[in-house]
């Protein structure tokens, strides 16, 4: 692979632009992660001393938490119906010719272009007009269709690229379709399921103005933060806060795709 | 072919029952009735909270000594915050059907929310320390004699600026329009800046501008806005602008003058000759509310003045109550709290309700847009 | 499964909770439904205003003009990087994939804070010209923050790690034995990439384009935080005409639809090209 591919230079020319991009991406983390040790109301420079005081207050901070956990409730709920649906959608789009088919694209896609603020509006009216209360089912009924077109756009060209021959050879010797695709098309785009759950998760859980709306009494993670935003008080323990999300989720992550691969190894696929 | 469609078909169901029940949409397969009822009786066993729509940080996200007195009393009726961005977001929030008991716009829609029928006037003898709130304040509340509003934080909108790298050619709102100052500058981002143009350019009644008033004031703002680094609409941003020195000049509050001045900056907050104005936060009871005894409680508690002290003390707004000082001495200064009459003529114009406020509005979109 | 039974349910999904609530939003745009209570009825009125107003598709053509440098130029950015992890033949290339989403886990608008200690007047970047002499402490590069350049920057660093899966994804489902054939074909690396690679990808490269250039459109988290008075752009506007001021609810949905308008016949187009493969069995 590597000799045809990329030759050495071209391998280590790659690499090194590879660790520019990511030192481009670390580096206001690592900032975030200086200024949540530092001791000032205000993040600009020059630094005050160094403190441990922000990641007190946050431990100690009860509302803080609990915006957190309904962050990850939502999200966690959100991705597991967007790559559903997604799935569906997408096994639709590439495996199926229908004639409408640009039409229906276009509309799964669309959800990207509508800006949240007025999707947000918009679904708390239809939900008023419904009579349904606000609250985290909401929020992720609206995630999930502002999620939906992400899992699409990463399943469908993974989905492309495994050949439909593999599929209607399973079904010629006599497998349901059900069990064609838990056997032979789930394993192959599963990392495109990962992924896919993934940009999801990350989307819900960071997502401000549609869950503004929706969420009621409830409070998510970012909702908080944007509140701190205006707030200056807040705002350094909620610097220290992005620093621990960031560990926690790294942490999660890791794992997963560590169980992943360890699952991947037992079913002897790759 | 045909026992698998059948197959099929009861997966589909089934998978699509699943989906239901994962995504706590029972209500599909219960109808829309179900829900409502579903709802009713989980919220039945929360009609005690108070509900209150009101800005970020006066909830439980650091404003609970606000009405830390108002828990004690009354600990089954415990506040529930939604947060509002502003009072058009209220306003949205309201119509779109949200039903807070309180919420709290500011001096200028006090008229507006007064004649909308969304709101009742207030029984003032069940607030304490209503004796002790700032008269022109109270009156500022008022509207066809009832009290619509009840004070609580204010503070001034007038010129922040470096005494070491601006030099203003006189004491007037036009430091925030100067061309020698180009890049510098910051101003709020509300209507309320044609209002400032409107009297910086002399006009009778800058609240209530004609058309080709309005115009002129508009052509100014576009005409000056090469000059604006920033158009800011948290202290935060403008702290961290200012602060850095990414600008110099600002459209600002009290607080952010004594809060660079703790940074060590050479700062001075300028009371221009066309005079600043006062803004003031009301409290406004909704109309329809099944807790009007409790909202009063509420508002009791954020009136007192031991919550005044607070507020003065911790987010560096002013406050009604006339009796509270803060520790600052530079904060005491700025907001001028001696002087009960300096929210008002002659020391300053108290913010006002706007007739016109929606052709205000997209005039000053219009600004933003060029 | 039949077609109808795998598009039902995300089809029935977005239909009642996507469409209708826009077909609420277009009403509102011909004043059939107001905010506020009082007389209106079906008018062209608000269009009218939005299309003899020069002011509103101004700044959308500005909003686009950014959207699209910055797409073009992330795209460009993230092919190399997806290259890199999917051909190099990494063994660690999943963790490498997970280092590179990992900001992605912190909160956005933490991130964009941490860009605007960088490049403010005292910021990182300044601080660092100071330092080196290249710039005297009085004269800091200004036009980093609160610009038009500083809203393009940040759309492109929240927005590279999005772009750069899609294209990884349909890279690493290359099949490798045929660029083994081309070189067997006596096809140079260079030649290989750009007759095999390169059109294989394109799937992803486009669904990549289309990850940022479309959001972006619509943006106005970051424009609010560091675009300043000049990186003000059209979802700013959208956002004002709901949330601020006086609610105008009519312009803002004119406004909103037009955008959705304008996107909606751009991934039409786009999604014929998108499914080569499909056009050509059919």
């Amino acid at each position: 692979m590597t000799d045809v591919a990329l030759s050495r230079n071209g391998a280590l020319v790659l690499r090194g632009f590879f660790a520019l991009v990511i030192a481009f991406l670390y580096a206001p983390i690592v900032i975030l992660l200086i200024f949540s040790f530092n001791n000032s109301a205000v993040p600009t420079f020059p630094l005050g001393g160094f403190t441990l005081h922000w990641y007190h207050e946050f431990l100690v901070n009860g509302d803080l938490r609990a915006a957190l956990r309904t962050s990850a409730l939502v999200a966690a709920a959100t991705s597991v119906g967007a790559v559903l649906l997604g799935v569906l959608a997408s096994l639709a789009l590439v495996r199926r010719a229908f004639r409408s088919k640009p039409l229906v694209s276009a509309l799964l896609l669309s959800p990207l272009v509508i800006p949240y603020l007025v999707f947000g509006i918009a679904l708390l009216l239809l939900f008023h007009a419904l009579g349904i209360p606000n609250g985290v089912p909401t929020v992720v009924i609206g995630h999930i269709v502002i999620t939906l077109p992400y899992t699409i756009l990463v399943l469908v060209p993974r989905l492309e690229q495994i050949d439909a021959s593999l599929e209607e050879a399973a079904y010629d010797l006599g497998a349901s379709r059900l069990r064609t695709f838990r056997s032979i098309t789930l394993p192959l785009i599963l990392p495109a399921v990962v992924s896919a759950f993934l940009i999801a998760f990350t989307t819900s859980f960071d997502e401000y103005a549609v869950a503004s709306f929706l969420v009621g009494p409830s409070t998510t993670f970012p909702i908080y933060l944007y509140s701190a935003l205006r707030f200056p008080s807040q705002l350094p323990q909620v610097i220290a806060v992005a620093v621990v999300v960031l560990i926690v989720s790294l942490t999660v992550v890791v794992a997963a795709e560590a169980g992943r691969r360890i699952a991947e190894h037992r079913v002897g696929v790759l | 072919m045909d026992a698998e469609d059948r197959l099929e078909k009861r997966l589909d169901r089934q998978m699509l029952l699943k989906l239901a029940a994962a995504t706590g949409g029972a209500g599909l397969v219960a109808g829309r009735a179900g829900i409502a009822d579903a709802m009713r009786s989980f919220s039945t066993a929360e009609t005690g909270r108070l509900q209150v729509l009101d800005w970020a940080g006066y909830g439980n996200d650091g404003g609970q000594s606000m009405f830390a007195q108002y828990v004690k009393q009354h600990a089954t009726n415990k506040p529930r915050f939604t947060y509002m961005t502003n009072e058009s977001d209220a306003l949205a929030k309201i119509h779109a059907g949200q039903r807070p008991d309180i919420f709290r716009p500011y001096v200028g829609w006090v008229k507006f929310f007064a004649t909308s029928g969304l709101v009742q006037p207030w029984d003032p003898s069940q607030i304490q320390s209503f004796k002790h709130l700032n008269p022109f304040m109270v009156k500022a509340g008022q509207y066809g004699g009832k009290q619509y509003g009840i004070p609580d934080d204010w503070g001034f909108d007038a010129i922040l600026y470096r005494s070491d790298k601006v030099t203003p050619k006189s004491r007037s709102w036009g430091l925030i329009f100067d061309d020698r100052y180009k890049g510098k500058i910051s101003w709020f981002d509300d209507l309320n800046m044609l209002t400032i143009a409107g009297l910086y350019l002399g006009f009778k009644d800058p609240w209530n501008q004609s058309d080709s008033e309005l115009k002129q004031s508009q052509k100014l703002l576009v005409a000056k806005k090469k000059n604006v680094r920033l158009i800011w609409s948290s202290e935060t941003n403008l702290w961290e602008a200012f602060g850095s020195g990414d600008v110099w000049i600002a459209y600002a509050w009290p607080n952010d003058w004594v809060q660079m001045k703790k940074k060590g900056l050479k700062v001075v907050y300028m009371r221009p000759k066309e005079k600043p104005i006062a803004w003031v936060g009301m409290f406004m009871l909704l109309k329809g509310s099944p807790r009007s005894h409790l909202a009063h409680a509420y508002v009791d508690a954020w009136s007192s003045k031991a919550s005044a002290a607070w507020l003065e003390d911790n987010y560096g707004y002013g406050h009604a109550n006339l009796q509270a000082r803060p520790a600052s001495s530079d904060l005491l200064l700025a907001l001028q709290l001696t002087n009960a009459r300096a929210v008002t003529e002659p020391n300053a114009h108290l913010d006002r309700d706007i007739p016109r406020r929606a052709v205000y509005a997209k005039a000053w979109q219009e600004v933003k847009a060029s | 499964m039949t077609t109808p039974s795998l598009l039902g349910l995300p089809l029935a999904w977005l239909g009642a909770f996507f469409v209708a609530p826009i077909v609420i939003v277009a009403l509102y745009s011909f004043n059939v439904y107001a905010l506020f209570p009082g007389p209106h009825g079906f008018t062209f009125d608000a269009w009218r205003s939005f299309a003899h107003n020069h002011v509103y598709l101004r700044l959308f053509w500005k909003s686009t003009q950014m959207s699209l440098v910055v797409s073009v130029i992330i795209v460009l950015l993230a092919y190399p990087v997806a290259y890199y992890l999917a051909l190099s033949g990494t063994k660690r290339k999943y963790i490498l994939l997970l280092l590179l989403i990992a900001p992605f886990l912190t909160s956005y608008l933490l991130r964009v804070l941490a860009w605007k200690v960088i490049l403010g007047d005292q910021g990182v970047v300044n601080s660092f010209l100071f330092w080196t002499h290249l710039r005297s402490p009085e004269h800091p590069l200004s036009q980093l923050l609160y610009s038009r350049f500083a809203v393009m920057l940040v759309l492109g660093y929240i927005w590279l790690p999005f772009v750069a899966l899609p294209i990884f994804v349909s890279l690493e489902s290359l099949d490798r034995r045929l660029l083994e054939a081309a070189s067997d074909l006596g096809a140079s690396r260079l030649r290989a990439f750009w007759a095999v690679t390169l059109p294989l990808s394109l799937p992803g490269v486009i669904a990549a384009f289309f990850f940022v250039f479309i959001p972006t459109l619509g943006e106005f988290v970051t424009p609010s935080l560091v675009g300043g008075a000049t990186g003000y752009m059209y979802g700013n506007q959208i956002v004002d005409l709901f949330g601020t001021g006086f609610p105008d609810w009519e312009t803002g949905s004119v406004l909103a639809l037009f955008l959705i308008g304008v996107v909606a016949v751009l991934t039409i187009a786009f999604s014929r090209f998108l499914q080569p493969q499909q056009v050509a069995a059919e």
